[in-house]
């Protein structure tokens, strides 16, 4: 266990949040920028920063004095957070900080300054470093899209990748059932503080202990069931993710009896916005689902299967193999962004990544068709890299 | 804060004069937000150290204690001071619980004595997060090392949560008892940057004695002839329960006024005489280990081992509660060398059960989520068994303790690194040495207070002249014939109870004629049963017809009953049959068996001998109970699970009264 884990619980949870009534209060944003002050620039442990005097945190660190009050306020609390980080301790949850080589790196990389301070564990961290697909969708599913989802499940168990799910009835469940039936890994991200999923590591405690299922929570940990959790909780289920699955997205009613759009179409928009590709299924004319309006708005549409519509291709083959024919340059081009999103690569790494056999000046020449490539040029070696993107990303 | 301004305060707040230096200089640290080891002896004065500065603090202290009894023992007198104390514990009601919590989110508790078990409370954690918490005192820090003398698991998770507390918050531990090994396995435990402040460990109020004999009949001989010449009220400590229950019906018998404890008694009986002995009730209890950190009554007189304890550093801790006032306190060792080692050494060598049943735990572990009663269950392995294996695999981070739905379930932990058994290996090696070093104390011809010293770490030269080989005369037990008669007497006279009573079942305590393998009875109880010896001899008709006499003499019965036989054919219903005829007493054939049981023996727990017997019984005319007062006869008794069994079945039937008669009561695991 962290010996820090209680300063870093009070930073996730202690300083107000900011909302449209509290515009003083902290953003995620600010959280991380303080973290990237004291950890990144100034090399210094969480204890250390909550250890220095007031004044140092205003005069090098350019607090304000409200926010000085809110360290302050929670700087009060930690000895009280030891006691219930002891407890998630001795209950084998761990904390893992952002700061973390453990912190998911697909987390980090997907959600920058919006990933969460802390996750809180249960189960083999390796899971975490693994490649991830989330699959989504409504409460209330179709069969079709249920055997959508295991279909999808049991590719991803094949392929050794691991499912992201919600932990919700629908399309969730069905994602987790058919990853453990087709002894694959899965990560189970909470709508609710981890302490409050007592029954759920009952009934899971076979898949975690053998290494095959991570529970994942950002909350605090005994906080119980919320709309408002649930909804930051599919956030966190795309940041884990490295593709999408969209089973079906369904209108559902509010507690008002109010018609909504519902959790997955809130998640896809905002994931589209993002710049992320996801994958809906295509729904068969007869279908009542708002699948198509999602197509439409940008999401790429895929069979039963998961292959993408209009080609033969497996889920496989459509994320490790790049058809080398000219006709194919929009999915040439998708997946150049997608390799580059981590960091500048090489000619030669790029033919590795995409498994193609050209010669590198015909890459070359490919890749300076696209005008969302630049080159750089470090000691006499050339990289290609996404304009306008960072060196590195935070915190490595 | 400067020690004028708080010794203004001391005589305010306690009505003491002053510090001693070294409480001030560890008042002075705590006030700094340091972390301090604090070893000394019993009497020094330690708590202090920690009531005083926690009375200056705004927020509340919290002193994680093992000792309920202490704990409110140091209530009674913080309260009496004006402070606000309390303590949490599990022998007080949900309800006083929970407004002591309460109090203490609203900010009106100073200290508040809580044991370290109360961790797993959920109530308590809630709580916690409220409480303006100020300082956290361990105390009986030596419970942390597996190198003291009484490791306690539950310690594991304070020094986690210390290790977890935000620096510049005072952590105080303190103990009396701790070799230089213990000291540093404390230090390293709590860590970063601890001081540790080491007093003086010599008592030298005691007067130190060893006193070889060559059987226990000596030791029950002296006793009996000089207790009662002991000054005031004091402690007998013997090796094993059964031990205390033997010494206390030799008292009785002797008419010398004294009680046994142990840790099989419960709550109650153990608050009431914790009370009794602070008011001098008894010339002297008579107990296992089980009583003495708890105890905090300054004038204990005497300390008499029947038995050798472990290692000196167990006798140190053992003693440290006599003569707290300052006055002469007498610290008596019996040493039989012929047979005294036996006992320690079967202690140190049933430490650790076979590796493969620590993998037979493992496994079950992997298996699925289970409690310990279902642990025992799957894995048949005693409760004590069990513990120490769950107890090691916790340590070596193997499994874990979780709660699930209110109640402990132990958990695999994926990828954690296999039973490492070396370890087990060293501690038994180190056991060992210290078994022999408190041998050596034994032997030693200097001085046993300078011995004890030594061993401990204490770098003392103070001359000492307090024991027997430093000026106080030895002492030598004198036999006389009068006293082999007594106690032939007593022998003659003396039967185990079998104790059964329950709120739900008209059985009644019973009575054996003997231990198990204590006398001949049991080799002659083993002869018929199996090697083809033929009835129960006489004699044991007759030893178990006079033990049930002295027990129901006075009773009349209408009824007896025998247990039906799994194995060894008709002994038993021969043996009741005789007993019949002479108690002039009709016998039922009609208690019968209505599923096949195994022998009680091949199940090493209650549970499984209690799942073994259950429902197993059944009688043929149930009419014929109705209200009868029966006597059940059976040969040996263990777990008592099945004269409970045959107990719940009769007093469902309508039987008014069920009296157990055995002929020998087994040992058992009841060994503290």
């Amino acid at each position: 266990m962290n010996k820090e884990s209680a300063y870093w619980m009070v930073l996730a949870h202690e300083l107000p949040t900011w909302s449209f009534s509290n515009k003083d209060g902290w953003k995620n944003e600010d959280k991380m920028n303080l973290i990237i002050q004291f950890y990144h620039d100034k090399k210094m442990s969480i204890e250390d920063f909550f250890g220095l005097p007031e004044d140092c945190w205003k005069n090098d660190f350019l607090i304000n004095e409200k926010q000085i009050t809110d360290l302050r306020n929670a700087k009060s609390s930690i000895a009280n957070y030891a006691f219930l980080s002891e407890n998630l301790q001795h209950n084998g949850i761990e904390v893992i900080p952002v700061t973390s080589s453990e912190y998911s790196k697909t987390l980090k990389e997907n959600l920058k300054k919006s990933a969460p301070v802390i996750a809180y564990i249960k189960g083999s961290r390796q899971i975490m470093s693994n490649k991830s697909i989330a699959i989504v969708g409504s409460r209330n599913a179709s069969d079709i899209a249920l055997t959508f989802t295991d279909n999808i499940a049991k590719q991803a168990s094949k392929e050794q990748k691991v499912v992201v799910s919600g932990f919700a009835k629908g399309v969730d469940k069905q994602a987790l059932d058919s990853a453990i039936a087709y002894k694959g890994q899965s990560i189970i991200v909470l709508p609710q503080g981890i302490m409050t999923f007592e029954s759920g590591f009952k009934s899971y405690y076979k898949q975690i202990i053998e290494g095959d299922v991570l529970v994942l929570s950002i909350f605090h940990p005994k906080a119980g069931w919320g709309k408002d959790l649930a909804m930051a909780r599919n956030h966190i289920i795309y940041g884990l993710s490295k593709e999408i699955y969209v089973a079906e997205s369904k209108p559902s009613k509010n507690r008002q009896g109010q018609e909504t759009k519902g959790g997955t179409w809130a998640g896809v928009i905002d994931g589209l916005k993002k710049g992320r590709t996801i994958y809906v299924r295509q729904p068969n004319v007869t279908e009542k689902n708002d699948n198509p309006v999602l197509i439409q708005k940008g999401a790429l549409p895929v069979d039963i299967e998961g292959n993408i519509i209009g080609r033969s291709e497996t889920i496989a083959e459509t994320l490790t193999e790049i058809p080398n024919t000219q006709n194919n340059d929009k999915s040439f081009s998708d997946k150049v962004k997608e390799i580059l999103l981590h960091g500048q690569l090489s000619a030669n790494d790029i033919l590795k990544r995409l498994k193609l056999d050209w010669k590198s000046d015909k890459l070359t020449r490919e890749l300076k068709k696209l005008d969302f490539i630049e080159t750089r040029k470090e000691k006499n070696k050339i990289y290609f890299a996404l304009k306008n993107a960072k060196q590195s990303s935070l915190f490595d | 804060m400067t020690r004028r301004d708080a010794e203004i305060l001391l005589r305010k707040t306690f009505g003491l004069p002053n510090f001693y230096d070294e409480q001030w200089l560890t008042i002075e640290k705590i006030l700094n937000g340091e972390r301090i080891l604090l070893i000394e002896k019993t009497g020094f004065g330690k708590s202090l150290c920690f009531q005083f500065p926690a009375t200056v603090f705004s927020g509340t202290t919290v002193i994680f204690s093992p000792l309920i009894a202490l704990m409110r023992d140091q209530v009674r007198k913080l309260q009496s001071l004006g402070i606000a104390t309390k303590c949490i514990n599990s022998e007080q009601t949900q309800e006083e619980n929970t407004q002591i919590i309460n109090d203490a989110k609203c900010g009106k508790i100073k200290i508040l004595y809580i044991a370290p078990e109360r961790q797993e409370n959920n109530e308590w954690i809630e709580a916690t997060r409220q409480i303006n918490l100020s300082m956290v005192v361990i105390d009986e820090a030596h419970c942390i090392s597996v190198w003291g003398h009484d490791f306690r698991p539950a310690f594991k998770r304070i020094i986690n949560l210390v290790n977890l507390l935000p620096k510049g918050l005072p952590v105080l531990a303190t103990t009396a008892t701790a070799t230089k090994r213990v000291e540093k396995d404390i230090a390293r435990q709590i860590g970063d940057g601890i001081s540790i402040i080491r007093g003086n460990l010599m008592r030298n109020n005691f007067k130190l004695f060893v006193i070889k004999v060559d059987s226990d009949d000596e030791k029950m001989i002296w006793l009996g002839k000089n207790i009662e010449k002991m000054p005031g009220s004091g402690i007998l400590y013997a090796g094993t329960r059964i031990d205390t229950e033997i010494y206390s019906k030799w008292f009785e018998f002797l008419k010398i006024s004294s009680t046994a404890y142990n840790a099989g008694l419960n709550a109650d009986s153990r608050i009431a005489i914790e009370n009794g002995l602070m008011k001098n009730q008894w010339k002297c209890i008579i107990s296992t280990n089980a009583l003495g950190m708890g105890i905090d009554k300054a004038d204990i007189r005497f300390i008499i081992h029947t038995q050798i304890p472990q290692s000196p550093i167990h006798y140190y801790q053992e003693i440290g509660r006599a003569g707290r006032d300052g006055e002469i306190a007498y610290i008596i060792l019996f040493y039989n060398p012929n047979d005294d080692r036996r006992l320690p050494e079967a202690f140190i060598e049933s430490a650790r059960p076979s590796i493969k049943k620590y993998e037979k735990v493992i496994e079950t572990v992997k298996s699925g989520l289970f409690g310990e009663r279902e642990l025992m269950k799957q894995t048949n392995l005693k409760q004590n068994q069990i513990r120490v294996i769950k107890s090691d695999l916790i340590e070596q981070g193997i499994i874990r303790e979780t709660i699930y739905d209110k109640a402990k379930k132990y958990e695999f932990i994926p990828d954690s690194q296999p039973l490492n058994t070396k370890s087990f290996e060293e501690l038994r090696a180190v056991k060992t040495k210290e078994l022999d070093k408190m041998l050596e104390y034994v032997e030693t011809k200097d001085s046993r207070m300078k011995f004890l010293c030594d061993y401990l770490g204490d770098n003392s030269n103070d001359m000492f002249t307090n024991c027997d080989n430093t000026g106080e005369k030895k002492i030598r037990v004198i036999v006389t014939p009068e006293w082999i008669e007594k106690l032939h007497d007593f022998r003659e006279n003396y039967f185990p109870e079998l104790i059964v009573e329950s709120n739900d079942s008209n059985i009644v305590n019973g009575i054996a004629a003997s231990y198990y393998g204590v006398s001949n009875v049991g080799n002659a109880i083993h002869k018929s049963k199996y090697e083809n010896g033929g009835d129960f001899p006489d004699f044991l008709l007759w030893l178990t017809l006079k033990a049930f006499r002295k027990k129901f003499g006075q009773e009349t019965f209408d009824l007896i009953l025998y247990v039906p036989p799994t194995i060894s054919g008709n002994l038993v219903k021969n043996f009741a049959e005789k007993a019949s005829k002479i108690l002039k007493i009709p016998i039922s054939h009609k208690l019968q068996k209505q599923k096949t049981t195994k022998e009680q023996k091949t199940f090493e727990n209650a549970y499984l001998k209690k799942d073994n017997v259950s429902n197993a019984f059944y009688y043929t005319e149930p009419n014929e109970i109705s209200n009868k007062k029966i006597i059940l006869i059976d040969d040996i008794f263990d777990s008592g699970a099945t004269i409970k069994e045959i107990g719940k079945l009769l007093t469902e039937t309508g039987a008014a009264k069920i009296a157990p008669t055995v002929i020998a009561r087994t040992v058992g695991g009841d060994f503290i």
